[in-house]
């Protein structure tokens, strides 16, 4: 973990930035603040964060617009708080840069979970495309494209092995149903979303314990999946 | 509203004047002009004074009827005859010439007096008609100012009253019924309403006589169907009358009827104004609601959250861990409340995507995490079991009712089953728990609103969580049952529908 790493925390309830702050700071983390987007932007330049927790539903702007804004200069990861029932708002912010969601109210330890997960992803990159990368039993061989559970082989279809690597190249991140059939199948099956869960349900009956309770390939009802090393 | 002048429309009989009149008109032209020529006779010869009494005659005819002009002509021909033609006071006639000049008088005063009285009734009759149309246009614009049934009524009735001496009643349908619409103002006797009934159903104007009143039951023909009846009681005018006033009343009719039907329209598209009105406000309410709502209790939870994570001693980490708890149980209830008020006003639109419905298994399994912890959730779907076509957020709230459903009531660590099958052209997915089961006289009231198992149950919960995967799965086209199984069952269906085909994939590229 990075005890050095600043987070730029844009929520206009001052309760919320408390708790939120005093939980990141027993971490380490060291916290600016700011209640509106203006303000954000401002703190942006001058503090360089390593990361943006960042509430939608700020009184003066499109939360999904900063997002957009930040993308145009930097890659840092953003982490979206945002209320129950608003999937659209979701998976808007998701398409236009945001990483990650927490749906409120959310418990204190996934909040940390995330952060460390997006601030690792963001130090490591993207697993190194040349060499083998494993996750719990799995390990994939990336050279060769060979995909062993507990050193025995699994047999993956070319569509299963490319639906793979696309959620093991964003571990941690939220990807969106658009995403990946973008990914995985190019602009011809954008709105085929029953292929993706197709596959997705054939990569847990092969690289899954409990099919109705994965480790790894999670669902996020209702937005698309992540992948969890 | 302008109060119109009685017009005083078929009171009187057109060209009737009294028999006292008439002779008063005859005597005194005739009378008048034989005074007036009498002193003249030595200048003007008879053919002149002829003349004058044509005026006469004329005169007559203008003011008074027909009958009493042809008395004047007869009478002023035999005056001339008598008072001015040689010999004077004697009807006898010596010059053909005198003959030739009573003829053509007599002959001429008849033409006059045929003529001006034809023309008396045409005028008559053409103020008349313009009476009406000037009293019916008074009644045309009332009904279209009038911007309510009553006041419908109020305007007809008075119409009737001012302009035709008779009583009108609105009779409006309420599905198959006929309702006065000033009720309290006038009864109907049963004999009456039949006749409205007939009238109704007949779609054709009734004559009634009941004892010596005579009534009309018009029906009122809007575009699409016979909006009421109005009913005219004309007291004891004679029947000869009101058959051949039949029309104008006809004509009434369609004039308050077109006003029903506009007023009709009026109230459909303000209660569609007002409904589009009542959604908007309701939605800014509800996300309202939902933000207010949703931010203290964040707080409440994240504050509660930091407390149990900080050094407590035991006693006060489990009341911070019951704050946490208690402020999770609201917000659940809470997005219950606000997806039941969406789902109820109707504004859903329902995401409805072909999937797994394991998949939706598992991610309600993961949402309820710590909640499950006391019961293993033991799934049983078969690996090739169909996609299903649903809303995986609405579907997953039902699985997260339906499992902290199960947590409430079943025994400690005894586990939650779910198994998906087929009932018929329907998919079953059934949760059930070991626990004491539902009692049995209300299984079929526990998905109803606020209903609970048992109402002296010290286990918290509102009883919103079933009656929202009620109104779920029916939007959804499936069904919610429930049944005692060696414990708690609840079973919902889903349509099977024909899932989309998907090619098979070769392993090999």
């Amino acid at each position: 973990m990075n005890k050095s790493s600043r987070i730029l925390l844009i929520e206009d309830e001052v309760q919320i930035r408390r708790f939120v702050r005093q939980a990141l700071e027993e971490e380490g983390y060291s916290i600016v603040e700011s209640d509106t987007m203006h303000k954000a932007l401002e703190h942006l330049q001058e503090t360089a964060p390593a990361m943006i927790i960042l509430d939608l539903g700020l009184p003066d702007g499109d939360g999904v617009d900063f997002i957009r804004s930040v993308r145009l200069h930097t890659d840092m990861p953003v982490l979206v708080l945002s209320a129950r029932s608003s999937e659209a708002e979701k998976i808007h912010a998701l398409d236009n840069g945001a990483d990650d969601y927490l749906t409120k109210p959310f418990a204190i330890g996934e909040l940390l979970a995330r952060v460390r997960a997006l601030l690792r992803r963001n130090k490591t990159d993207a697993p190194n495309l040349e060499a083998s990368y494993r996750f719990g039993e799995i390990e994939v061989d990336l050279a060769h494209r060979q995909v062993t559970r507990n050193n025995a082989i699994v047999h993956l279809t070319p569509i299963e092995h490319r639906l793979l690597l696309t959620m093991l190249s964003n571990p941690g991140k939220v990807l969106t149903y658009r995403h990946l059939l973008r990914a995985v199948w190019g602009n011809a099956h954008a709105e085929s979303n029953h292929y993706l869960r197709i596959y997705v349900g054939r990569l847990r009956q092969k690289l899954e314990d409990d099919t109705t309770q994965p480790k790894h390939f999670l669902t996020e009802t209702g937005i698309g999946y992540r992948f969890q090393p | 509203m302008r109060k119109q002048p009685p017009l005083q429309l078929d009171a009187i009989p057109p060209g009737q004047p009294g028999l006292t009149s008439r002779a008063g008109w005859i005597v005194a032209c005739c009378g008048l002009t034989t005074l007036l020529a009498w002193p003249l006779r030595g200048f003007l010869e008879p053919p002149n004074i002829a003349m004058l009494y044509l005026l006469a005659v004329a005169i007559v005819a203008i003011r008074a009827d027909k009958l009493a002009a042809i008395i004047a002509a007869i009478l002023s021909t035999a005056m001339l005859d008598f008072f001015f033609i040689h010999p004077v006071l004697s009807f006898s006639i010596t010059h053909m010439q005198y003959a030739i000049t009573l003829a053509v008088m007599l002959t001429v005063a008849l033409i006059v007096a045929d003529l001006a009285a034809r023309l008396r009734l045409q005028a008559l009759a053409a103020t008349q008609r313009e009476q009406l149309s000037q009293a019916l246009y008074l009644l045309a614009s009332q009904l279209a100012g009038s911007t309510s049934l009553q006041q419908v009524a109020v305007v007809t009735r008075e119409y009737l009253h001012d302009n035709h001496h008779c009583t009108g009643m609105l009779l409006i349908r309420n599905n198959e019924l006929l309702q006065l619409v000033e009720a309290g103002h006038q009864e109907l006797s049963s004999l009456q309403i039949a006749a409205a009934e007939t009238a109704l159903h007949m779609s054709e104007t009734r004559h009634m006589r009941e004892a010596d009143h005579h009534w009309l039951f018009l029906p009122l023909r809007g575009a699409t169907y016979i909006r009421g009846i109005l009913a005219i009681d004309f007291g004891q005018t004679p029947p000869a009358h009101i058959e051949t006033q039949k029309s104008l009343y006809e004509a009434i009719a369609a004039l308050i009827a077109t006003s029903i039907e506009r007023l009709h329209f009026f109230e459909i598209a303000q209660h569609t104004q007002l409904q589009i009105m009542d959604e908007r406000l309701r939605n800014t309410l509800l996300s309202a609601i939902s933000h207010d709502i949703r931010t203290p209790l964040t707080i409440l939870y994240g504050m509660a959250d930091t407390l149990t994570r900080s050094k407590l001693q035991d006693s006060d980490r489990t009341v911070a861990e019951a704050i946490r708890e208690q402020a999770r149980r609201l917000n659940s209830i809470v997005s219950n409340l606000l997806d039941m008020a969406k789902l109820r006003a109707g504004n859903i639109q329902l995401d409805l995507q072909w999937q797994p419905v394991e998949e939706v298994i598992g991610s309600s399994i993961k949402l309820l995490g710590d909640a499950l912890q006391q019961h293993p959730v033991n799934v049983s779907i078969a690996p090739d079991f169909p996609l299903l076509r649903f809303d995986a957020v609405l579907i997953e709230r039902v699985l997260c009712n339906l499992f902290e459903n199960s947590v409430k009531y079943a025994y400690p660590d005894s586990p939650i089953y779910i198994r998906a099958d087929f009932l018929g052209s329907f998919a079953r997915i059934s949760v059930w728990d070991r626990g004491p089961g539902f009692p049995p006289y209300k299984l079929d009231a526990v998905f109803g609103l606020f209903e609970r198992g048992d109402n002296e149950s010290s286990i918290q919960g509102a009883g919103l969580g079933l009656a929202i995967c009620r109104t779920i799965v029916a939007a959804h086209g499936g069904e919610i049952s429930a049944r005692n199984d060696n414990g708690a069952c609840i079973s919902f269906t889903l349509p099977l529908g024909n899932p989309p085909h998907i090619e098979t994939e070769s392993e090999n590229e």
